[in-house]
């Protein structure tokens, strides 16, 4: 296994909830619609998805209610066993882990965050985040002084002894958090996190949330219904739509071509100058050598909006990351989407 | 999507029709053989089944127990237990609160000891009010006079209320855990809540022995079911999304089960410990029936030498002890636990545990220097029984009283309930069992009227029709009677919060006085004959009809009420057409409920005289007729089984009709 | 307390040796029922075992079941064995073996028809049973429509009435009380505005001092008026008699006592209450409001002469 190695490797992976599941799927005929199954009673949560989630990755999974993506993200730890296709995590089947392997491999690898926070009512703050700590036998002493670091990274110090209804949403979910990194896990699973909370709280979350992903560079499989969310935090976003990805990209090609009449519609209404950054209209050099200074790659167009409206040049040349030239983007083609043209 | 809503309008409209013909084929029937009876035509053995045919299931029984205590030797266990482990418990408990001599030989307890220590832990569950009602009690207890009665009580309480919690626990959780085990002790749990009580009484003192054992043998069996039902509910509860975090956590199974769901389902696991008291206490003092020592003992003994003072006296003990372990509990149950800040002390942390263990040493050593602090004595201190007597004498002697209870008792009496029992015992048995299956079918549907058909008939072959129709006429007549005063009773109370919570605080009283203590009032008012019986069951089972009225009523959400405001509806229509058909599935239960309770209030109703069930089931007792008391406690069981399983079916279908599920 | 009781079990122990070393220690027991002269007499003869240093217990039982469990040996013995309403399940307990018979007491007991004594200035001509038919209009009521009502005891007590009253012809419907206390309370009812009623009643009991009344004077009792026709003024029924006027009240022991507590069994069979006797005991409870076991004492301090002979005669 090495950094290549996707953490997790999802294919042809199969979800279905009826009386006799695997029997059905093995008996199947291919091609079949998710109403086609349902008609023949059963629903298919998950339907023929490969994905994968590589090293260091923010995978957002984004879906309207009963599209799949939680039953996704719980075949990828297990939490459902899925009924066809293989889920590898670090290059393990983990259908083939026994229950002592798996609660090793959650003990060890995984955390995860909750939608409405999961948390223990009868657990102080401080007892919640020790928890995963405390069930895999940690002494006492260790797991308090790791809980504590967690609480403090999280911004609730003070709160330790605080029972879960003593605290707002918002805090709760910050519980919730620190609980799901105290084992330091690899992969980090985040179900709709900030969907329970107040708007405002939910953007001040969301920040923590980029910060907090700054430090610890986790790899990420994060859930939202949210579009607005997914464009702000994603690396790549899938999108997904009875049990099926529809599409699975970076933002900006998401935003500039969807791939189907689906996911367009939830494209349409973006503000998409504040989406598309000046890498995704980033075109090869050929040859060509733009003059002037480049733009950054990763700025937004919005961002560039004075600059581009303000700039004479017809091509604009793009900086990648290592601020050296790397393509170059027609000015038109910026100013287009800064007007919504396109 | 049209032509499936059409298909399913037609396929609507031919059930309704097929129900309605099976519906009038069933009355018909009934009707008929009713007619042919009348014109005497009827063969006798349509009438009722000849007696050739009943097969000797008492005796069948009796030899089945009989193989299973002496052949198979259940009754060595059985005795084992009752002489080993449990008598052990009841003696050390005994000996603390009242001072038998058993290990460990320490009590008795001084009362001001227990009443002091109570207080305190009442303050920490509730503040003032309940630090008082738990002090108060058990002051009351003392200086009443009935101590020592009453911690014979208290001593076999604290043995059953344990044993039936983790009973209760254990198989809850294997119901939850296993749906098998689910489904094959549902029909049980239901058949238990449904046995009248003498049915437990009785093999409880041919397996565990006469006295203390066999009541708290009774005691735990008949407080087990509903600990079963709440921990499987509980357990069910418990959000996905926790029982997912603790497998995140990497909890293995075991931790899940301890870590995990048992602390998540505390509130439902702590109202079932409610119940699990409640039902203890009220069992324990009807244990007083095969030979119990306690509050119930000592009740029956005054009522048979008509001492109506004392007996209300030891009610009144009686309803304190409930409403304390009532309130206390249910006080644990919403208790939620305080943070403390970081760095709190540890005596600090425990200042409440502190206090009581003080408090219990202070008087202990107190009762050592001051003899009426650790023992007050028999002689009642402040017991008012005669001038009690003379009161409740009085208030029955009051002209207006006797004269209304006179005509009440010659009006229902000749114009309804002997008619009534008498058209019903008139009716021919196939007939009354087809009018019973209809009354299921109509209401209930398909899987009620099943089981309405199979349990009646097994009723008719039980060999005790007569007397089941009479036990049921009992109930029917109680029970509509209890509908006309409890429910415009509810109607009314539920208009303002105020008298809700009255209303309501009248029927936890009525609920928790032992129920036998309505009986000499109900001769006192009517005499020996079956208005008496009806009066007693009517106070009892108007509780639940009140209360769940009330309740009903009070939770119709505030929308609806506000539209019919603005509908400009007035307080009766609003009442007629919103507030009623909405509360209608709550009533529904309470209704039930009232059933349920009058079936077994009207076994207990044989004190005063009646040709039903219950006096047979009472005669059982003195003897050991294992096999007849059964048949009688099942009939009465699958009885109120065939109303229950009816008229929950009703209330839920109506409740998701109304989308209030 | 602790120290008390341990000293008052030491000085019972010490004054037990001697005399009575040959009974066990374990305790006996006693069973209580739910009537008063019962409760104080168990407690009566309690407190003298444990005058004699021996340990006892009390039980509350039911007053049927318990000759099963003296039969068992769950209960040690019975104190008051009426002929009327146990003899059934004594003779049936006796006859399975394990119980033995310790004798009977003075008193008598009867069980029979019975009014309290206002009903007697309605209806003048009681205690003749002959009165009964030309008062019956006295007795009716709402559901008995013209005939007169008596209240009969529970059907388990098998008391018969039904059958007399048809035997003798009486004008009466018979109806069955399902326990004592609601005898008490047709009584008790009937008292304020002393209307006539005719019960079940039986002696001794508590009833008679707190109601004073009269048992109706049936035919006499025959041997055999239950079971031959011929017995009785009506020759073709049973049951034309009144019940035995002198019913027994007898005692009874589990057969190990003899062995186990000689001595006490010794007490036992020498036990012997009259009617007077057990009359009082039960007032002290009944009338005057004490608890049993301050009853008991009371009796027993105020008669010594009548219970000491019971154990100095055990001594020698």
């Amino acid at each position: 296994m090495n950094d290549a190695t996707p953490v997790i490797a999802a294919k042809n992976v199969w979800k279905l909830f009826g009386p006799q599941p695997e029997k059905y799927l093995a008996g199947m005929e291919p091609g079949r619609s998710f109403e086609d199954i349902r008609a023949d009673g059963y629903i298919a949560g998950v339907k023929d998805v490969s994905i994968s989630l590589t090293r260091g990755e923010m995978l957002v999974i984004m879906g309207l209610s009963g599209s799949g993506k939680s039953t996704l993200v719980r075949c990828f730890s297990r939490l459902h066993d899925i009924t066809g296709g293989t889920v590898e995590v670090e290059g393990q089947n983990i259908m083939a882990l026994t229950e002592r392997e798996l609660i090793d491999l959650r003990r060890s690898k995984m955390g995860m965050v909750f939608q409405s926070f999961g948390l223990l009512p009868h657990r102080t703050v401080l007892e919640n985040v020790a928890f995963p700590l405390e069930m895999r036998g940690q002494d006492r002493h260790t797991r308090r002084e790791r809980a504590l670091e967690m609480i403090r990274l999280v911004g609730l110090d003070g709160r330790e002894e605080y029972f879960p209804r003593e605290l707002s949403g918002g805090q709760q979910q910050r519980v919730g958090i620190a609980r799901s990194l105290a084992i330091e896990p690899d992969i980090w699973f985040l179900d709709e996190p900030f969907s329970a909370l107040d708007p405002l709280i939910r953007r001040e979350m969301q920040d923590e949330f980029l910060r907090l992903q700054g430090m610890l560079g986790k790899s990420i499989a994060f859930i939202t219904h949210d579009f607005d969310e997914a464009l702000r935090l994603a690396d790549r976003i899938a999108i997904m739509r009875n049990g099926a990805v529809e599409q699975c990209d970076t933002p900006d090609k998401i935003v500039l071509n969807p791939a189907t009449e689906y996911v367009f519609k939830f494209t349409e209404d973006i503000d998409k100058a504040r989406v598309v950054r000046a890498r995704g209209l980033m075109q090869p050099l050929n040859g060509a050598s733009p003059e002037g200074a480049p733009v950054d790659g990763m700025a937004t167009i919005q961002a560039l909006a004075r600059d581009l409206v303000n700039d004479p040049r017809e091509v604009i040349p793009v900086a990648g990351q290592d601020g050296a030239v790397a393509g170059q983007m027609k000015r038109q083609a910026a100013l287009d989407i800064l007007l919504g043209t396109r | 999507m049209a032509v499936a809503s059409t298909d399913y309008a037609v396929q609507k409209t031919v059930e309704l029709s097929l129900r309605n013909r099976v519906l009038w084929a069933m009355l018909g029937t009934a009707l008929l053989l009713m007619l042919c009876r009348a014109l005497g035509i009827l063969p006798e053995w349509l009438i009722r089944l000849p007696e050739w045919a009943i097969p000797p299931s008492d005796i069948w029984l009796d030899a089945a127990f009989s193989f299973v205590q002496n052949d198979l030797g259940l009754i060595h266990v059985t005795r084992f237990v009752a002489e080993g482990p449990l008598e052990f418990l009841l003696d050390a408990t005994a000996n603390l609160l009242y001072g038998k001599r058993r290990w460990p030989d320490l009590g008795p307890i001084p009362w001001t000891a227990i009443a002091a220590a109570a207080a305190v832990i009442g303050y920490y569950l509730g503040g003032w009010r309940m630090s008082l009602l738990a002090g108060g009690t058990f002051v009351w207890t003392a200086l009443i006079g009935q101590w020592e009665i009453a911690m014979q009580t208290m001593s076999v309480l604290t043995v059953a209320a344990p044993i039936a919690f983790l009973t209760g626990l254990g198989l809850g959780i294997l119901a939850w855990k296993y749906a098998w085990f689910d489904k094959a002790i549902k029909p049980v749990l239901s058949v238990l809540q449904t046995l009248p009580f003498f049915t437990y009484l009785l093999p409880a003192v041919i397996f565990f022995k006469v006295g203390p054992t066999a009541g708290a043998v009774a005691t735990i069996v008949y407080a087990i079911p509903p600990m079963i039902l709440m921990t499987t509910l509980g357990l069910k509860k418990v959000s996905t999304e926790v029982v997912e975090a603790g497998h995140m956590s990497g909890c293995t199974r075991w931790q899940m089960l301890t870590r995990v769901y048992i602390p998540t389902a505390r509130t439902e696991i702590l109202v079932g410990v409610n119940q699990v008291i409640m039902l203890c206490l009220a069992m324990v003092v009807l244990t007083a029936f095969i030979g119990m020592p306690g509050l119930g003992a000592k009740l029956l003994a005054m009522m048979g030498s008509f001492k109506l003072g004392r007996s209300f006296e030891i009610g009144v003990t009686i309803v304190l002890l409930a409403i304390m372990l009532d309130r206390l509990s249910k006080a644990w149950v919403v208790k939620q636990p305080e943070h403390f800040e970081r760095g709190t002390p540890w005596w600090q942390r425990h200042i409440f545990l502190l206090f009581t263990i003080g408090a219990f040493a202070v008087f202990v050593a107190l009762a050592q220097v001051i003899q009426v602090f650790s023992e007050i004595g028999r002689t009642q201190h402040f017991s008012r029984g005669k001038e009690i007597d003379g009161i409740i004498k009085a208030a029955l002697d009051i002209d207006m009283v006797q004269a209304t209870t006179e005509w009440l008792r010659w009006f229902l009496n000749v114009n309804v309930l002997i008619p009534f029992r008498n058209s019903m015992l008139w009716v021919p048995t196939p007939a009354f069992i087809l009018l019973v299956v209809a009354f299921a079918y109509w209401l209930g549907g398909r899987r009620p009227a099943l089981y309405a058909t199979v349990f009646f008939t097994i009723v008719a072959f039980s060999g005790w029709w007569d007397r089941s129709v009479i036990t049921l006429y009992t109930v029917i007549s109680a029970v509509i009677m209890a509908t006309l005063i409890g429910i415009p009773l509810g109607i009314f109370a539920a208009r303002s919060e105020k008298w809700s919570r009255r209303i309501l605080l009248a029927c936890d009283t009525a609920q928790t006085f032992p129920s036998f203590i309505y009986l000499i009032p109900a001769i006192m008012l009517f005499g020996v004959n079956d208005v008496a019986v009806v009066f007693s069951i009517l106070i009892f089972s108007m509780v639940p009809l009140t209360r769940y009225t009330i309740e009903g009523l009070r939770t119709v959400p505030p929308e609806m009420t506000e539209a019919a405001d603005m509908s400009g509806a007035s307080r009766r229509q609003k009442l007629l057409s919103v507030q009623l058909p909405l509360a209608l599935p709550t009533m529904a239960v309470g209704f039930n409920q009232a059933i349920m309770f009058a079936f077994f209030m009207v076994i207990i109703a044989a004190f005063i005289g009646t040709q039903d069930l219950g006096q047979e089931l009472q005669r059982t007792l003195a003897g050991t007729e294992l096999g007849k008391n059964f048949v009688l406690g099942m009939n009465v069981s699958l009885m109120a089984l065939t109303f229950d399983l009816t008229i929950l079916s009703w209330a839920e279908k109506r409740k998701k009709a109304l989308g209030l599920a | 307390m602790k120290a008390t009781h341990t000293l008052a079990a030491a000085a019972l122990a010490l004054g037990g040796t001697g005399a009575y070393a040959q009974d066990s220690s374990d305790p006996i027991i006693i069973p209580i029922h739910n009537w008063s002269s019962q409760i104080v007499m168990s407690h009566a003869v309690g407190q003298i075992y444990e005058d004699m240093g021996l340990n006892v217990e009390f039980v509350t039982t039911d007053s049927q079941a318990v000759y099963e469990s003296v039969r068992l040996g769950d209960v040690t013995l019975e104190l008051e064995v009426w002929e009327g309403a146990f003899g059934a399940s004594y003779r049936a307990a006796l006859a399975k073996g394990g119980m033995v018979d310790a004798g009977e007491h003075d008193a008598v007991t009867r069980e029979d028809w019975w009014y309290p004594m206002w009903t007697k200035e309605a209806c003048p001509g009681l205690p003749d049973w002959e009165a009964l038919n030309d008062c019956a209009h006295l007795f009716t009521t709402a559901e008995t429509g013209d005939k007169g009502r008596y209240l009969d005891g529970p059907v388990d007590w098998l008391k018969h009435g039904k059958e007399r009253a048809e035997a003798l012809g009486l004008n009466y419907v018979v109806i069955n009380a399902g326990s004592a206390a609601a005898l008490w309370a047709e009584i008790g009812a009937a008292e304020a505005d002393k209307r006539p009623v005719l019960v079940f009643n039986w002696t001794p009991n508590f009833a008679e001092a707190v109601w004073p009344g009269e048992f109706v004077e049936f035919p006499a009792w025959e041997d055999g008026c239950d079971k031959d026709p011929a017995k009785g003024p009506n020759p073709d029924a049973l049951y034309d008699c009144g019940n035995p006027a002198t019913g027994y009240l007898r005692k009874v022991a589990h057969h190990e006592m003899t062995v186990k507590w000689p001595s006490a069994y010794c007490v036992l069979s020498n036990i012997n209450f009259n009617n007077a006797q057990i009359a009082q005991m039960a007032k002290f409870v009944d009338t005057d409001e004490m608890e049993a076991e301050d009853a008991a004492a009371k009796w027993l301090g105020e008669n010594e002469g009548v219970w000491q002979p019971w154990v100095t005669a055990c001594t020698s």
